[in-house]
């Protein structure tokens, strides 16, 4: 929809795009997984909202939307943050890593590899938070003991496997990834 | 989705005044791990949010000799648990920075955030009572500087005025010898809300600090119970009496937390572990 205003006694022309609830739209730049993105956003949008409806990354999971599960977590700006906690008109100029870009290409990620492994996983639902915290635990401490992987998990809940598998293979991951990727 | 509001991000503390002071249907967003789940849950319908995370200097986390801390509204709860200062000088602050919610939440939540949201349990309000903290706010009549102790006025209330804004908290510097210690009870470790919260600190002079969370309207300092520690030496029979004794001075409710009993219970044994804990480390 265009509108023209009256600036500094010029008129000038501008294009806003609103929301059906006759809100202007946010325009947001940021980045996911190495690919840059420009939206225009309702304000109400949730980042949640944005990954699965805008960019149908659908990998980030919805469990609560209350910031208590965990299974939305992801890395903005290098930061694990429960993405159902945050607006979607908050991620301009953010650069965010969502599970879809731990891997490369076909290739799963060490850590995939070893919550396969070691059966970290039965119905997967919390498994993309699960891998996003641990990802942040790994990238900011390579060497983590189990106090540290438990307490890095702490805001993920899993329901069936039960946490000790999760545990071994993010010890395995981080044992590996200190092994294979110096 | 969530009701319906728009989103502002000013660059100026000044325009972020104007707007909220013109516009009293708005809500300030920091990290917004409260405000989001109520704005999900629908409890609460605004028609704007003003998002605080642009406007330049409210990031500062700084510490100056002599002067003390300085932790801006938007300083996140990680920042604080993660700073070396804070774990060396205010370590009861770091403890209960690390207790609150989980990796992800602390990675977004403010310190001010958590004040302002004024719950009676406050992870983060009873290390800010024991040091004295000094709030400081700024609305469309000018600055003006509360201690932490006036801030809290009720459940989920707190003292700022229609148009203002907490912009800091500021905790004075610690002298050599200071000591203080955080304990959380909650149901699980790890993610939970505290069922009890107490911070204690002591001086070099025996001056005694205590606060407690979750157990009345507010977070609360004991300053009966201070006063009568003061003249007491940290022993073995101190903690026993102090765990009967802190009884006395709390006024908790039953919730979906616990009852009323298990909290006295719990007061009481919080105070006990934390005296026990601060005497292994050499405090008389």
């Amino acid at each position: 929809m265009c509108s023209t205003e009256k600036v500094t006694g010029k008129n000038i022309e501008k294009c806003i795009e609103y929301t059906e609830s006759g809100l202007p739209k946010i325009t947001i730049r940021f980045e996911v997984n190495g690919d840059q993105f420009e939206k225009h956003v309702d304000p109400t949008m949730t980042l949640l909202q944005l990954l699965h409806h805008e960019l149908k990354l659908f990998g980030t999971k919805e469990g609560c939307g209350e910031g208590e599960c965990g299974a939305c977590s992801i890395i903005m700006n290098g930061k694990a943050v429960n993405s159902c906690l945050v607006l979607a008109a908050e991620v301009d100029g953010a650069v965010l890593l969502t599970v879809e870009g731990l891997g490369r290409g076909n290739e799963l990620s060490i850590l995939q590899q070893e919550f396969i492994k070691y059966d970290a996983l039965q119905c997967g639902f919390c498994t993309p938070g699960m891998l996003m915290s641990a990802r942040s635990l790994l990238d900011r401490n390579p060497e983590p003991d189990d106090d540290e992987i438990k307490e890095a998990i702490e805001g993920n809940f899993c329901r069936c496997t039960g946490y000790v598998p999760i545990i071994a293979a993010v010890r395995s991951a981080a044992k590996r990834e200190r092994e294979e990727l110096k | 989705m969530l009701s319906k509001f728009n989103y502002v991000k000013p660059e100026t503390l000044e325009d972020a005044i104007e707007f909220l002071a013109s516009n009293p249907g708005t809500r300030v967003l920091a990290g917004g791990t409260d405000l989001m789940v109520l704005l999900r849950r629908n409890l609460l319908i605004i028609d704007h949010i003003l998002d605080i995370k642009g406007i330049e200097g409210l990031d500062r986390l700084e510490y100056k000799e002599g002067e003390g801390l300085y932790i801006g509204a938007a300083v996140l709860v990680n920042e604080v648990f993660e700073s070396g200062i804070i774990q060396e000088k205010y370590r009861a602050l770091s403890q209960a920075a690390g207790h609150l919610a989980s990796h992800q939440l602390r990675n977004r939540a403010t310190l001010v955030g958590n004040i302002c949201n004024a719950s009676p349990g406050a992870d983060l309000s009873t290390p800010l009572l024991v040091y004295n903290a000094m709030v400081h706010i700024q609305g469309p009549e000018g600055k003006r500087e509360i201690p932490i102790e006036h801030f809290f006025t009720g459940v989920k209330r707190n003292a700022l005025k229609p148009g203002e804004i907490v912009t800091a908290v500021t905790i004075p510097d610690m002298k050599e010898g200071d000591s203080s210690y955080y304990k959380k009870q909650a149901r699980v470790k790890g993610h939970d809300l505290a069922t009890v919260g107490m911070t204690i600190r002591r001086t070099a002079e025996k001056e005694t600090f205590v606060a407690v969370a979750a157990v009345s309207p507010t977070p609360i300092r004991l300053h009966e119970l201070e006063k009568d520690l003061k003249n007491r030496t940290f022993t073995e029979e101190t903690a026993l009496w102090l765990k009967d004794e802190v009884k006395k001075h709390v006024f908790p409710i039953t919730d979906v937390r616990s009852s009323m009993e298990y909290r006295f219970l719990a007061s009481g044994a919080l105070a006990k572990k934390i005296m026990t804990a601060m005497m292994e480390e050499g405090v008389e």
